[in-house]
């Protein structure tokens, strides 16, 4: 008799939660990640490609704006060429313009440009705010009511502003990210707290913070392995949520991805070094757990898509 | 007592109370809403009833006009029920309370109290037979055939007397002897005091005062110190008293304070806050009672090992760091001068012995009280003050641990926050359709703060009726002024400005749940580890004791709703009230106990949170009302499904901000 490989199985799953329109499905999976030995992941991780609204070029790596120079000023043209060209599943608008310690740019404008992101691309929208407690809930309103009938996914909602945002996403039928810092409690209540405003569970996606590689990511692999866990093995349903990692911002966040070779000439090539950096932190979390990778460099996305194909196949 | 049957009408609500009872209180206890903010002190006129039929006996009501008086209006603070009644709540004083009718009567703690009966049984070797005893001593002259010296005399009567042997007696004793006996004529009372190893003479009166003993009985909180005045004849508590304890202004956590006794003087100064906190307590129980001073034979103190320290003058400080070691764990009897509590000469004093640092004497004296360390039930004992402490087991064997909660249940680092004392507002409920509160204080004064049983009760009930969420955040946008926004969070006002006794509004704050939250957490979280560690589940516990300084009113089902304690069957669970106070009561009385809560604190063990990696999760997990795993607390689910139904049909639910 052939060796038959034990089989861990449960009936709980992760639910499967809809983006965007055009049929996009996340989440769904009831084994542990890529685990398809022992029970089935429906839906594929996804990539999310980021754009900002910003025109970040002064603040960013030249190795990340070098192959979207020509479309970092124009958050639609950018989405385009990451639907187009680099295969991405989503995108993630990050509305960093509103940010008050920044360009401080009215709501109704930010919402504008989701909305013509939205419209450009024919894949779903993540759209993050500047992460301000205080203006994210006025910006991601101005979103949800400009793309509504889009199911776009706004975000982050975090415990002191998710009654606005949760509002924002119940009133005009968006979906939502809920955001804790690295708790695997603090990331359950905050989904306790959102099902009792009214919010479908099915339209939520927990970021439990992402730490990049050097700079956390043991702890992020942790809290997503054991939300992960409870879900499955506790049936803890208020766990059993898709998860995003927050990759590109974190990645690039890092010295050692983003120092030029001239000041650090040990560290080797600038050209690979962030953009490794990128991946590292993106395969190491997919295997943790993530269900969405929020991600920047195209080198980066293309080689991570590889890496899903393979623990898929 | 003689019973009789009050009616609420038109909920047609009836209890029993004890004939003399306040009317506020029987709807209290009969979950019959009445609004009420001035605490029972008849000044705001908002209770009023109409009595339809029976007797009720009532102060002076200004706030009624003749015509109402005709028609039978009372307010209910002011009345006492005198026979059976019926009692009309109009309209205007229940605001349209529909949900009155849905709401389940509260579980008061006060009836889970343990009695004397139950003691006997728990503690079969409590017996009267105090550690001192005074002789009265009729000494024969001395002659020159019988030429003993004056303390060999006395030791040879106690033998003669009382088969005393071996008797040492006091140096200081020594030195008043000759002139002592020769002037009341070889007729003297010495006091005997058995220290376990040894009998020592401690002090010699003239003539006979053995009809005349007294001890004291201390509880030593971080906090709150509570001390009772003991008939050693009787077996009686003739007299109580307690105060915050005056070390407060030095840190308010045992943390803090030991920082501060490293300070050049701050160990003296620590050392005389808490003495002249004892002393003045003393004092008032001695002015309260015709005991004298010079009746008071010892004192038995427990108190956590930081306060045992600092009461006797020990460095603290190796307690605080790493790997938390106190100074010692059993304590001598000394001469209770020798750290400053003059009361009389020959007052000796005891300090309960500790399991280690942070499991200190007031819980081997209430795992004592309780008489756990006797049984054969699993049992969970739970102390609820500055410092959380749990010990779990039975006569065979006991675990101790130890969180900090913080002093937010004694009323400190609360905005309103105060002791069970008059004007503490001690159970509050809240209308859910309203949302007006209904409370009552202690001594049915106007309200000036809120004590340990009430915060319990205002949480309970603002988190049932929706004003705070589960994280503990008052909800700013309901429609009632109750409820408001300032600088620091929102707050809930319990009694306004000109109900108050203070001339301000009585009110609970985003900040004081926060700590509150914080409390209760901390104690959940130790139970959980605790019951983790020994893979126990809290079903399988059979009977939980609580302790701690609440008042009188404590209910259970509140405290769980507040995810304090575990939601398990309540008949489970029996509060002990002050078991440090219990226990020292209970020792002053019983030398045969102190030896028992020296073999307690050597047979419990201790588990050390503070490197337990589970902790930190377990805590987080309880920051969330009633937790973070609602499944753990099942009938508080179906409360809140409950009122939230009840809120839904009585008017506007109290949502966030929808759409």
């Amino acid at each position: 008799m052939a060796f038959e490989l034990p089989k861990e199985t449960t009936d709980s799953k992760i639910r499967e939660v809809t983006l965007g329109t055009g049929g996009v499905k996340v989440g769904g999976e009831n084994v542990l990640p890529f685990y398809t030995f022992e029970g089935i992941m429906p839906n594929r991780p996804l990539i999310a490609v980021e754009v900002y609204d910003d025109n970040p070029v002064e603040a960013w790596s030249p190795v990340v704006v070098e192959p979207i120079k020509d479309v970092i000023a124009d958050p639609v043209a950018w989405a385009r060429r990451a639907a187009e060209e680099w295969g991405a599943d989503l995108i993630a608008l990050r509305l960093k313009s509103t940010d008050p310690k920044g360009d401080d740019k009215p709501a109704e404008e930010a919402a504008q440009t989701a909305k013509a992101v939205a419209d450009a691309v024919s894949i779903p929208v993540i759209v993050y705010g500047a992460e301000d407690m205080d203006k994210d809930g006025d910006v991601l309103k101005a979103v949800a009511i400009a793309a509504e009938g889009k199911n776009v996914i706004i975000g982050p909602a975090m415990e002191d502003d998710y009654k606005t945002i949760g509002a924002a996403a119940l009133g005009y039928k968006q979906s939502l990210v809920a955001k804790t810092p690295i708790d695997v409690n603090l990331a359950k209540q905050l989904n306790i707290l959102l099902s009792n405003l009214g919010v479908d569970v099915g339209t939520i996606i927990m970021d439990p913070t992402t730490g990049a590689l050097g700079y956390g990511l043991e702890y992020t692999y942790s809290v997503m392995e054991r939300l992960k866990l409870a879900a499955l093995r506790q049936d803890d349903s208020m766990t059993q949520m898709p998860l995003v990692a927050d990759v590109g911002t974190e990645s690039w966040k890092a010295k050692e991805a983003k120092a030029p070779a001239s000041d650090e000439p040990q560290w080797g090539d600038e050209n690979k070094r962030g953009v490794v950096w990128e991946i590292l932190t993106a395969t190491t979390l997919l295997v943790a757990g993530a269900d969405i990778v929020m991600m920047r460099h195209p080198e980066a996305i293309k080689t991570v898509r590889k890496v899903i194909d393979t623990l898929m196949s | 007592m003689e019973k009789v049957q009050v009616c609420f009408y038109p909920e047609s609500r009836c209890i029993e109370v004890d004939k003399g009872e306040n009317l506020l209180r029987a709807a209290m206890k009969a979950d019959v809403h009445i609004n009420a903010s001035c605490g029972g002190e008849g000044y705001c006129g908002k209770c009023r009833v109409i009595v339809e039929k029976g007797e009720v006996k009532q102060k002076l009501q200004v706030k009624l006009t003749e015509e109402e008086a005709r028609q039978g209006y009372v307010l209910a603070c002011t009345c006492t029920v005198e026979s059976d009644v019926e009692v009309r709540v109009p309209i205007e004083t229940q605001l349209g309370d529909r949900s009155a009718l849905t709401r389940r009567p509260p579980i008061p703690l006060k009836g889970y109290t343990l009695s004397a009966k139950e003691w006997a049984e728990r503690l079969p070797q409590w017996e009267l037979n105090p550690p001192t005893t005074k002789f009265h001593l009729l000494l024969d002259k001395p002659t020159l055939e019988d030429n003993l010296s004056d303390a060999e005399r006395i030791k040879r009567e106690l033998s003669k007397l009382a088969g005393l042997k071996e008797v040492v007696i006091d140096y200081p004793m020594l030195q008043a002897l000759p002139g002592l006996i020769r002037a009341s004529s070889f007729d003297v009372t010495v006091t005997v005091l058995d220290r376990g190893q040894e009998l020592r003479a401690v002090r010699i009166e003239k003539g006979d005062t053995s009809v005349r003993q007294a001890a004291i009985a201390v509880d030593l909180g971080t906090t709150t110190v509570s001390t009772q005045l003991v008939d050693l004849q009787t077996g009686q508590v003739i007299a109580e008293a307690s105060d915050y304890n005056g070390q407060i202004s030095y840190g308010e956590d045992v943390i803090s304070r030991i920082i501060y006794s490293t300070r050049a003087t701050g160990l003296a100064k620590l050392q005389s806050a808490a003495v002249s906190t004892i002393w003045n307590l003393i004092q008032q129980m001695v002015e309260q009672t015709n005991m004298e001073f010079c009746s008071i034979t010892h004192l038995v103190i427990s108190g956590n090992t930081t306060m045992a320290h600092l009461l006797l003058g020990i460095d603290p400080r190796y307690i605080r760091v790493d790997p938390y070691i106190p100074v010692a764990q059993y304590f001598p009897w000394i001469k209770a001068s020798n750290v400053g509590i003059r009361i009389a000469s020959g007052v000796y004093m005891r300090c309960t012995p500790a399991v280690a640092s942070y499991v200190g004497g007031d819980i081997v004296s209430g795992v004592l009280a309780s008489g756990m360390f006797n049984s054969e039930r699993m049992t969970l004992y739970i102390d609820i003050g500055t410092n959380g402490e749990m010990v779990l087991g039975n006569k065979d064997w006991l675990l101790s641990c130890s969180c900090s909660a913080g002093p937010a249940f004694e009323g400190a680092g609360v905005r309103h926050g105060m002791r069970a004392t008059r004007g503490a507002i001690e159970q509050v409920r809240i209308n859910e359709v309203t949302l007006e509160p209904m409370i009552i204080t202690v001594g049915n004064r106007r309200p000036v703060g809120i004590c340990g049983s009430g915060l319990i009760d205002v949480l309970a009930e603002l988190f049932l009726t929706g004003i705070m969420d589960e994280r503990g955040k008052i909800n700013v946008d309901l429609p009632t002024p109750r409820v408001r926004k300032t600088d620091s969070g929102g707050e809930y006002v319990l009694a306004w400005a000109e109900e108050s006794g203070t001339n301000r509004d009585v009110v609970i704050t985003d900040v004081d749940i926060d700590n509150l939250m914080r409390a209760k957490a901390a104690i959940y979280a130790g139970i959980n580890i605790l019951l983790q560690e020994m893979a126990i589940d809290i079903d399988a516990v059979e009977e939980i004791l609580i302790a701690g300084a609440f008042g009188r009113y404590l209910e259970i089902d509140k405290a769980i709703i507040i995810g304090l304690l575990p939601d398990v069957d309540t008949n489970k669970l029996k509060f002990v009230g002050n078991g440090s106070l219990l226990g020292s009561y209970l020792m002053v009385l019983s030398k045969n106990l102190i030896a028992e809560a020296d073999r307690i604190a050597n047979m419990m063990t201790y588990l050390e949170l503070s490197t337990n990696p589970r902790f930190m999760d377990q805590y987080v997990s309880a920051l969330f009302f009633p937790h973070t795993n609602i499944e753990s607390f099942p009938t508080v689910a179906r409360r809140l499904a409950e009122a939230r139904e009840t809120a839904k049909a009585g008017g506007p639910a109290p949502g966030g901000e929808g759409a």
